[in-house]
């Protein structure tokens, strides 16, 4: 309540000594300020980077405040696999983190893998609108199909998954090895899909099983979300035998509890993942593997971790050479020829280009190459008329559409992203935009980040906007990997997961960039009280009472995470 | 107390607001956000007795104030007495658990008021005397005080006359007297703001806060930085915070990062005309203040 004037009209009403009767809040001291401070919810780097749009500030300060179920809560709204991205993905988050300039970058994916697992089992009710009466059908069910599914079904539509396999999960399935997702953790993050009412037939293959035409038929829309099924072929001379084996065949067969078919000393060949993931497998089968790549470690695409840990467990990559020749004597593998190699000139990738140096050929004794040199797609399923308007991939835009109305796609099929967070990304955007065509409605502009992100401004808060004052520098927790003695005989899991200590401790460390979490600092400072706590409004926490605000920007100043901005008074 | 503490929540800062809206101290006044701090600890049970000095102008017009406590207005050098004043008063009529505060900016304590300081400090006077340090004359126009550092610019030290004496020693002075209790402390640290206030009420007698206070327009820095200013200069050891109990028990709230000198004296326009020389003079007689002032804080052990 602001002070009335308090008006003499002579002498004779005035008190007998000058003492003050009434406040100051007569004086409207927001006439002098020519900025005003607003307080603003920005982008910190770790969701702009993340491919799913997970809002990573919130799942981790609501995890740092032990509302772990909150956390799970905003995980579900950008991704089914939070215990599986928490151990397999790349974390591009923890890359950009402003943490990682003062300490450390956060431990993110260790906190979403302890969220994720914490309620796999038993995942808490989520509120869904009213079925919609259309039906979708989704081709493949690794994480572009079910993140699609998943959020189709969250928006209240029926969804029917398609997957050519005896097992759903696509690639989470049979391309990563279970010491890296342990299938429990899949089967459970799957399971609650299929417990929200999700359809998934396995052993269909369409195109075999039931033809692509049929699914445009009868469903309202069709995602098409088949990944990558097809090894690229090696290229050397007698390439064609039974001892030359695709890498990713060779991991379905493990992750299926089929025979491996490799030889005792295999060689694989390449530097991404699936090489990794295939030449660790081998290991645990009791095989002398060994790896080649025609580049640097330097260039290698696969993961750090992975690197890192294949080199711990012992298995040694030759660098800067490639098979040319493989030799047999009398039909049986003996070795393989191979060239160094030295870098040339960036290509269109930006990584240096391998040549060939003349007359550098040698011999590495194997019995068997596996090859990982890149994966592509296997689209004969589609029709003719489909087929002829496509290359390598399905054409679709970020949002899933393609030429055909009806017919979306996403993933790997779509942009050979090859992380199974652009997956799940993709298959999300896909979703809200089948849902908001098969509504009529206008699909959501930022449908590519979460909900919960969508009113902030555009601004991604950088390193020199934290205001370090605030914070301590403690370095990162991370859990101990298992030895390496052990680990390799068997398909444990590798990296272990945090303690709930551990996670709380984590989690503090957070920044929370561009992201109130009501420090209080903007209102203590304020040396004209014009900062109001707001109460009861789960949304804002304060308020600048712009009658008496003077422009001084000592709170923007002192924001410990830039969430207040100075601007110009109209 | 234990430093990084501070850094962290300010837990320790109440909700409630005493002081308003709507006073008329510049944009991003130290002294203003040490008067609210101090309030929110201080609570209603208060008496302010504030002389001529910035806060004599920012309380507001008559018939207006902008503490809601009762506040006397007093000539520039009577603060200390009258505060004393009005505690016998107080006696005298029987009233207990009021805080009266002095409440002085640095001109009406290290200069004018100072033989009044000394008396009352000497006769242990139960009174709360707050300066409020912005180290110059700044409601008149800038001129010079006994507080103003060496180096600065003031409208009567200008140009190549900066000042070339130094700031008086306040605490020392003060601790000297053997009062009960002589704290500094700065608006960037409000626990430690809070903390103190809250220790000076839990002790009787004569008890001396001096709070470090940036001016924007008086020290030629930006409004928006007053904070980092206060909180620079306890960090270059420019205004070390600590506490000194009956005048031999030293305490140092808070052993800073260190930070050069040069941080401190690069956000303030009124160093500017300073060379490379006469920084590193500045920077040398921080660091020999420091060490002495450790030497001081270990001499009861030695004792």
């Amino acid at each position: 309540m602001a002070q009335k004037p308090i008006i003499y009209k002579s002498w004779r009403e005035m008190p007998l000594m000058t003492a003050s009767m009434g406040d100051t809040t007569i004086n409207k001291t927001g006439s002098w300020r020519n900025v005003e401070p607003h307080h603003v919810e920005q982008v910190p780097p770790c969701s702009f980077r993340c491919p799913a749009g997970n809002d990573v500030v919130s799942f981790v300060t609501l995890a740092a405040e032990g509302r772990l179920e909150d956390a799970w809560r905003v995980l579900a709204q950008t991704t089914p696999f939070p215990g599986t991205c928490g151990r397999v993905c790349p974390h591009p988050c923890e890359t950009e983190c402003n943490r990682a300039q003062f300490g450390e970058a956060i431990n993110i994916h260790s906190i979403e893998r302890y969220i994720g697992d914490l309620f796999r089992d038993n995942p808490p009710e989520l509120k869904r609108p009213p079925y919609t009466g259309k039906h979708i059908a989704v081709i493949g069910s690794g994480p572009a199909g079910l993140s699609c599914a998943y959020q189709l079904k969250m928006m209240g539509n029926a969804v029917t998954v398609f997957e050519a396999h005896s097992k759903p999960g696509g690639m989470l399935r049979v391309g990563i090895p279970d010491y890296r997702l342990p299938p429990d953790v899949l089967d459970g993050e799957i399971r609650r899909i299929v417990d929200m009412g999700v359809e998934i037939l396995t052993d269909h293959r369409v195109g075999v099983d039931v033809s692509f035409q049929k699914l445009m038929d009868k469903f309202d829309a069709v995602f098409v979300a088949v990944g990558f099924t097809n090894s690229r072929p090696l290229g050397a001379e007698g390439d064609d035998g039974d001892d030359v084996i695709p890498g990713i065949e060779v991991l379905r067969r493990i992750n299926l509890g089929m025979k491996d078919g490799v030889g005792d000393k295999p060689l694989v060949v390449g530097g991404g993942n699936t090489a990794m993931d295939v030449a660790r497998s081998l290991l645990r089968n009791g095989r002398d593997v060994s790896v080649i790549y025609r580049r640097t470690r330097h260039e290698m695409p696969a993961i750090t971790e992975e690197i890192e840990e294949l080199i711990e467990e012992g298995i040694e990559i030759t660098f800067l050479a490639t098979p040319v020749e493989v030799i047999r004597e009398n039909g049986r593998m003996t070795g393989v020829k191979c060239i160094r190699m030295k870098l040339g000139e960036p290509d269109d990738s930006g990584r240096r280009r391998p040549v060939p140096i003349e007359g550098s050929e040698y011999i590495i004794k194997a019995d068997c190459v596996v090859t990982a040199i890149g994966e592509t797609t296997d689209l004969t399923f589609l029709p003719d008329e489909i087929l002829a308007k496509t290359s390598w991939n399905i054409p679709a835009d970020e949002l899933g559409r393609t030429l055909f109305s009806k017919m979306y796609a996403g993933g790997d099929v779509a942009d050979g992203a090859g992380t199974v967070t652009a997956a799940i990304g993709y298959g999300r955007r896909a979703a809200i935009a089948i849902d908001a065509s098969l509504r009529g409605e206008a699909i959501p502009e930022n449908a590519a980040v979460s909900p919960s992100l969508r009113d902030r401004t555009g601004y991604v808060v950088p390193f020199e906007e934290i205001n370090l004052a605030y914070f301590e520098e403690l370095p990162r927790l991370e859990p101990v990997p298992l030895e390496i003695e052990p680990r390799i005989k068997t398909y444990d899991e590798v990296r272990q997961g945090f303690s709930e200590e551990d996670l709380t401790r984590e989690a503090r460390r957070c920044f929370s960039c561009g992201t109130c979490p009501a420090c209080d600092n903007c209102f203590i400072f304020c040396p004209d009280v014009a900062v109001i706590k707001v109460k009861d409004d789960p949304d804002k926490f304060y308020i600048v009472d712009t009658e008496y605000c003077k422009g001084c920007g000592l709170c923007a100043a002192e924001c410990p995470r830039s969430c207040i901005v100075m601007k110009s008074v109209r | 107390m234990e430093a990084l503490s501070y850094l962290k929540h300010f837990k320790e800062v109440a909700e409630h607001e005493i002081m308003h809206s709507g006073h008329v101290a510049c944009p991003g006044c130290g002294a203003a956000i040490a008067m609210r701090l101090a309030l929110k600890t201080l609570g209603r049970d208060t008496m302010l007795i504030i002389p001529a000095c910035c806060w004599a102008v920012i309380d507001g017009p008559f018939p207006y104030s902008a503490c809601s406590v009762p506040v006397y207005q007093t000539a520039f050098e009577t603060a200390s007495i009258t505060a004393g004043a009005v505690r016998a008063g107080l006696d005298a009529t029987g009233k207990k658990g009021i805080n009266v505060v002095a409440w002085a900016g640095d001109g009406g304590t290290f200069d004018i008021g100072f033989g009044q300081l000394s008396a009352c400090a000497e006769r242990n006077d139960n009174i709360i005397y707050v300066c409020y340090d912005n180290e110059a004359y700044m409601n008149t126009g800038i001129q010079r005080s006994s507080a103003t550092p060496w180096g600065a610019w003031t409208s009567t030290t200008p140009g190549s006359d900066y000042k070339k004496e130094r700031k008086k020693n306040l605490l020392e002075i003060m601790a000297a007297h053997r009062i009960p209790y002589a704290a500094s402390t700065t608006v960037a640290y409000p626990d430690d703001l809070v903390l103190k206030f809250r220790k000076a009420m839990s002790i009787e007698g004569f008890r001396l806060i001096h709070i470090f206070s940036p001016c924007p327009p008086g020290h030629k820095a930006l409004e928006k930085n007053s904070i980092l200013e206060a909180r620079y200069a306890v960090e270059s050891r420019v205004f070390p915070l600590y506490e000194v109990e009956d005048g031999t028990k030293y305490t140092l709230s808070m052993d800073p990062p260190t930070r050069p000198v040069a941080d401190y004296l690069d956000l303030q326009g009124r160093f500017r005309h300073l060379n490379k020389k006469e920084r590193s003079f500045i920077q040398q007689a921080v660091d020999e203040e420091w060490t002495r002032l450790m030497h001081r804080m270990r001499i009861d052990e030695a004792l």
